[in-house]
């Protein structure tokens, strides 16, 4: 980094220009938690080109309420019969505008869908990769899993990891979803938590975190090679970020902020970032995240 | 008989200022343009107006920095830019070698602050016109040049002296009479007035007793705000002798046309760019259907024909 970087930091570089724009085919439209669905649409190209983490804005065609598009993160990446990836899934907790009429979209009914966008999960050496969701914020983890335990490939390499947890809590267990499909993946090691004990263990999802750390820790002598990767409401993925410092593990965190438009050029979804001079930035969500190294980020 | 199966010409002139045709996209609504190179054809536009930039590196105000509103969206960035020497370091290289043309937006806290900046890009070559941004409602002193005719033609005038290039300025419908802001501009020396940025406007959480937006306050755009763009674009085509690049909440073919006929020689696509990354190639492509359906060739031969039923 120059100096005069850091007197006059430069938004990145990075740019939805591996985006298309086109209206997708929902092949299915199902309720698959309380108040969250899961919705299935075809877009060969978008899924194509689709990395673990990358989400896609969305909106309902020939609607103009809502008028903006909303950012969904993609769950799954589905191949046609000859391996190519055709569809992709999208879970979402119906609470506002637009996913309240989501709803009621059916199958063979189209959707203008824009992506895939943002930088996602980059692949890294990883020993034991543990993925920490709150809420609707295990999304992201289904396909990222799969990637480190070398169960699928999004045409690109990734290191395969050892082991590969998922923490994953919740207010209560009908607010659980796509805990079947986690389950279904081989070798993935799934730990539930509720928030009143309805399924799992009763309590925080970092309380999970610290035992899993622990368990490490006794096993390897060291969390050495630990990556700790987290979505969920911010007063959680801030406390994720805390036991992750505090136990000297690397972390990242994919943000849901606001967004109008999910390429970068509206400027609304902007999150603090810390700069090399140790000031702070504003950084566009979209394209410059949705993941962030956790101690990056100025907590609000 | 114009032969209506003809590929019209879509060239129009403002000023100084050729485009090869009336589609632009608008400033803050298409980043720095890079931002959309996978998603659109940026040769085919009739011209690039990137996010304006300031003399210093600005963060911009604090979230939220948009909110829905019915048809349209309030936004209260704040002219986040990383200031000019970013801009010309960073940015201009790759925006002066695409051939659509390049309008780059300005905004001063002066009117010495507007002729420097103005300097400075001229030196650099490769742009094609000024959009003086006289009518930010985010930043503080964000209108003053835009809400007094003879502040107007002052700091027009300056940026006009100052270069060759040409120059517009963009006006704010948050005026008594969008026509004398006007007409200071043209009386400036001004090639085109931009008609309109956003109208000033709020969002609340009742229950919080809070406004939404970070900034209280901010710009709504979109297509609410149509009938407003449409209304200063139609006075002032019939009262000042400058052209004019419609602005405010078009989203489909009806709404450019009806812009044309208004007055405006060009339009420049805002927010729609947000939920409809692909409008600005759409209408491209559409528009010399329309100017068929009139039986016209050229652009031009639309533009301000609209008449009054009270003439």
């Amino acid at each position: 980094m120059s100096t005069d970087h850091c007197e006059n930091p430069l938004h990145a570089d990075y740019y939805a220009d591996t985006s298309v724009h086109h209206s997708a085919e929902v092949i299915e439209n199902v309720q698959v938690a309380e108040g969250t669905w899961r919705v299935r649409f075809r877009c060969p190209e978008m899924a194509s080109k689709c990395k673990p983490g990358q989400f896609i804005m969305l909106k309902i065609t020939d609607r103009d309420d809502p008028l903006i598009g909303r950012p969904l993160a993609v769950f799954e990446i589905t191949p046609d019969e000859h391996g190519v990836p055709t569809d992709l899934d999208a879970v979402y907790l119906v609470k506002g505008n637009l996913t309240t009429r989501l709803v009621d979209v059916r199958a063979g009914q189209t959707l203008d869908v824009w992506g895939p966008l943002g930088n996602g999960f980059l692949p890294q050496p990883t020993r034991h990769l543990i993925m920490v969701a709150g809420g609707i914020g295990q999304t992201p983890f289904v396909t990222l899993a799969k990637e480190y335990l070398g169960l699928a490939n999004y045409g690109r390499d990734c290191p395969q990891a050892d082991k590969v947890t998922l923490c994953y809590g919740a207010r209560n267990e009908g607010l659980l979803a796509g805990v079947e499909t986690f389950e279904a993946v081989p070798g993935l090691d799934v730990r539930l938590c509720t928030d009143d004990g309805s399924l799992g263990h009763h309590g925080l999802v970092t309380d999970v975190l610290k035992q899993v750390l622990e368990d490490d820790k006794q096993a390897h002598g060291s969390n050495e090679g630990v990556r700790v990767v987290c979505c969920g409401p911010e007063p959680m993925m801030e406390a994720v970020a805390a036991v992750s410092k505090s136990w000297e593990v690397a972390c990242q965190v994919s943000l849901e902020t606001p967004m109008a438009c999910g390429i970068g050029i509206c400027f609304t979804c902007v999150t603090k970032v810390l700069q090399d001079d140790g000031s702070w930035d504003y950084k566009r969500t979209c394209v410059e995240g949705p993941v962030f190294d956790a101690s990056k980020i100025v907590w609000h | 008989m114009t032969n209506p199966s003809a590929t019209p010409n879509l060239q129009v002139q403002l000023g100084r200022l050729t485009l090869p045709n009336p589609i632009l996209v608008a400033s803050g609504t298409f980043g720095y343009a890079r931002e959309m190179e996978g998603i659109v054809d940026l040769s085919l536009l009739g011209g690039i107006v990137p996010k304006t930039i300031t003399t210093e590196m600005r963060v911009g105000n604090a979230p939220h920095r948009t909110v829905e509103t019915s048809s349209g969206l309030l936004n209260s960035i704040g002219l986040d830019n990383d200031g000019i020497d970013a801009f010309i370091s960073h940015h201009l290289p790759y925006l002066s070698k695409q051939s659509a043309p390049l309008i780059v937006s300005i905004a001063g806290s002066s009117a010495d602050d507007y002729v420097s900046l103005a300097s400075r890009l001229a030196e650099q070559g490769g742009i094609d016109a000024l959009e003086l941004n006289i009518s930010c409602p985010n930043v503080a002193h964000g209108v003053d040049f835009g809400s007094n005719p003879a502040l107007c033609e002052q700091v027009v005038r300056g940026v006009r002296n100052s270069c060759d290039i040409p120059v517009l300025a963009k006006l704010t419908p948050n005026v008594t009479s969008v026509v004398e802001i006007a007409d200071g501009a043209a009386q400036g020396g001004a090639d085109a007035v931009c008609l309109t940025n956003t109208l000033l406007g709020m969002a609340i959480d009742w229950k919080k007793r809070q406004p939404i937006l970070g900034n209280d306050v901010g710009g709504l755009s979109g297509p609410a705000i149509k009938p407003v763009s449409l209304r200063c674009v139609f006075q002032v085509a019939r009262a000042v002798d400058v052209p004019i690049i419609g602005i405010g909440g078009i989203a489909n073919l009806d709404d450019v046309m009806q812009f044309l006929v208004a007055g405006a020689s060009a339009v420049q696509i805002g927010t729609a760019n947000y939920y409809d990354p692909t409008i600005s190639m759409k209408l491209i492509e559409q528009l010399p259907e329309a100017l068929n359906t009139l039986g016209v060739s050229t652009v031009t031969e639309v533009v301000g024909t609209v008449t009054s039923n009270k003439s």
